[in-house]
């Protein structure tokens, strides 16, 4: 009797996961048909297959998310098929990493610089599979390296910062002219974005004091949001945070302490409204999508290199929309302007922002 | 920068508050782990319970917009998972770090499932109608300078867990059913012998545990933050594992090694900030519960030699 309800309910449950394995694999697939019928065009499959590997989780409504919005995009315009593989370790970014190749994809895009050893390990295994990697340069015949001039867009972040702490008539502002930075990972791109907010930072200001840290991972909101709170408690008013899903309790330690954060990769001014004061939105997305499309249209050149700057668009900081209607009279304009004036100069050459080894023009 | 004429900046009261409130968590956790190893039962689960318990306490509060009904449910669903292990343990003798692993990995597995079909997101969960636990806000300290600062706006969890902490050394040290825990926890075939229901002791510890780890993750979902994100319990349940064995499953022993690492990673946290290398401070929190392991074993074994000779001598005068 025992055995027999037993197996009753493991049966109930290798059901259960049954359907739960076909349910997950539909959100993927129905936007595709959706919108391919809404627009028209580019509705048929065009029977390229793409796979994404993410060093995280989707759901971190920055860096990840961004990169699946680009090649959601492509789904439902393009008609690709795609696969998105997440993983939390290093054991596990490899282990995907061999799976698409073995997979048969036409191209791999590793979302991440943490994925460049495995690349460079694997790559010339596979010799007919397209190959991409965002945010640092691998070389190899059939590998696009995609970066961007975040030490640009983070050299304007680092001015409104700089700018923004010595506002004392504003909430929360304190007299101590100190801003602080978090990074989920040491690796070398989160160097290239902190080299740029110093020096944006130390244009405005060059007594400032800047407080650094690292949360060693891109998934603990939890120790994301204790070192946000630690700089705000030494005297930090503002915190830039470059993490993730750990930036996720960037940003409500923030709204927590009643102090300010900047968000990152997307449009993050919205996760605490009020408490954002802009984001370093760092297009993606773009690179994701455009990547996929070059192999789509049969234009994908490996061995090349794109470097996204300010000046055609990769970066840029948000348009203070949300914390403006949150401040409201007490909005410092003078900020919105000058970093307008700084992002001119950028471009125009007259400043030069520098980058860490490694990054920059190729 | 240097970092020594920033030591006030770095040493300053919020340190104080900073070290609990890191703590807290792994407090709740090693608490989890505490009740059952006075029954000897090792609750490598707690992290696979307090995953259960986060997601369940923001799944509830979202839905009935009440913080207190998601800390029960936290509880339930912790009890839960705690009792799956309980009959696969107790009732057909399974091997308890196998399926404590088991539950691990399903937590993170389950929690990520129910994520995607209850809310349509992958990664993590934050909204607006999800409602924390209320910070508890005395209006009376708020012009008193350092005790402002320090007692203030801490959230209603944390309170309780000093008080959960005295509790539990009582109910532990001075209450029969303490007793009869820790007999079928030393020496089950004598407490067996002097009438004891050893299994039903063995799942009230348990169930216990379940709903402490339940409680251990509603406070991380819905009072240390106010999100879910998968796996976020990143690793606090195995460290309060950790924290037991350094207090020998004593609760207030227990805490005072949670507390240890709280201070290290909250210390780690300002010292970074003046450039002292991140790898070397990410590596303060383990490097301390290896030291604090190391500390305890050896205390262990001391404390076993002493209770072997006096046992002889005993013999011998017997």
């Amino acid at each position: 009797m025992k055995k027999r309800i037993l197996s009753i309910v493991l049966t109930t449950v290798l059901c259960m996961s049954m359907i739960g394995c076909a349910k997950k694999d539909k959100p993927a697939e129905t936007p595709a048909a959706s919108t391919g019928e809404s627009s028209g065009e580019a509705a048929e499959s065009s029977g390229v297959r793409v796979c994404v590997v993410y060093t995280g989780n989707l759901g971190d409504k920055s860096y990840n998310d961004s990169c699946n919005e680009g090649a959601q995009r492509a789904v439902a315009e393009l008609g690709i098929e795609l696969k998105s593989l997440e993983g939390v370790t290093a054991q596990e970014w490899e282990a995907n990493l061999l799976a698409a190749c073995e997979g048969g994809y036409d191209l791999i895009i590793g979302s991440s610089s943490n994925l460049e050893e495995y690349m460079k390990k694997h790559a010339s295994n596979y010799p007919d599979t397209c190959f991409a990697i965002i945010d640092t340069v691998i070389e190899g015949d059939n590998i696009q390296s995609i970066s961007f001039a975040q030490n640009q867009g983070s050299f304007l972040a680092g001015a409104a910062a700089a700018m923004f702490t010595e506002m004392t008539d504003i909430d929360g502002v304190n007299e101590d002219v100190i801003i602080g930075w978090v990074g989920g990972m040491d690796i070398p791109v989160l160097h290239d974005f902190y080299i740029g907010y110093e020096q944006g930072a130390k244009y405005v200001n060059p007594d400032i004091k800047i407080l650094q840290s690292f949360a060693g991972t891109w998934n603990d909101p939890l120790k994301g949001k204790e070192l946000t709170l630690a700089q705000f408690e030494q005297g930090a008013d503002i915190v830039m945070g470059v993490a993730s899903t750990t930036g996720t309790g960037i940003l409500e330690g923030a709204k927590e302490a009643g102090k300010y954060a900047i968000g990152v990769d997307l449009n993050q001014d919205g996760d605490q409204p009020g408490s954002v004061l802009t984001s370093m939105v760092k297009r993606v997305d773009n690179a994701c999508y455009l990547t996929i499309k070059s192999v789509v249209d049969g234009t994908f050149e490996g061995g090349k290199t794109q470097y996204l700057t300010l000046a055609d668009g990769g970066v840029s900081l948000t348009d203070f929309a949300v914390i403006k209607e949150h401040l409201g009279d007490k909005f410092p304009q003078e900020i919105v302007d000058k970093c307008n004036e700084l992002a001119e100069k950028i471009i125009a050459g007259e400043i030069v922002v520098e980058n860490y080894e490694g990054f920059g023009p190729q | 920068m240097g970092l020594f004429e920033n030591l006030d900046k770095i040493f300053n009261v919020s340190l104080i508050y900073a070290t609990f409130r890191a703590s807290t968590p792994i407090i709740y956790a090693a608490l989890c782990a505490a009740l059952t190893q006075q029954a000897n039962i090792l609750n490598i689960g707690t992290e696979g319970i307090m995953l259960v318990g986060a997601f369940t306490a923001v799944a509830v509060s979202y839905i009935t917009g009440s913080w207190f009904f998601g800390i029960i449910a936290a509880m339930m669903g912790g009890a839960l998972i705690a009792m799956i292990m309980a009959v696969g343990h107790i009732k057909y003798n399974s091997d308890i770090c196998a399926i404590g692993m088991g539950i691990n990995m399903l937590a993170i597995a389950l929690t990520k499932f129910l994520l995607s079909v209850m809310f349509g997101t992958t990664g993590s969960f934050a909204n607006p109608d999800i409602i924390p636990i209320p910070r508890i806000h005395f209006a009376f300290l708020e012009n008193v300078p350092v005790l402002n600062d320090l007692l203030n706006d801490w959230c209603f969890t944390e309170w309780f867990v000093i008080l959960f902490v005295i509790i539990l050394q009582f109910l532990f040290y001075k209450t029969v059913w303490g007793l009869r825990l820790r007999a079928v926890g030393q020496f089950p075939m004598a407490a067996q012998t002097t009438g004891i229901h050893v299994n039903a002791v063995k799942y009230q510890a348990m169930l216990i545990s379940g709903l402490v780890g339940g409680l251990a993750g509603a406070h991380l979902s819905l009072g240390y933050s106010t999100q879910f994100v998968e796996n976020m319990t990143n690793n606090r349940g195995f460290m309060g594992v950790a924290a037991m064995y350094f207090g020998g499953a004593n609760p207030v022993l227990t805490s005072v090694g949670c507390l240890l690492f709280g201070f290290s990673d909250s210390v780690g946290a300002r010292l970074q900030a003046y450039g002292l290398p991140a790898q070397f401070v990410l590596m303060m929190p383990y490097v301390v519960t290896v030291v604090i392991l190391a500390i305890s074993m050896i205390i262990k074994l001391r404390a076993e030699k002493k209770r072997e000779s006096s046992l002889i001598t005993n013999e011998a005068r017997g």
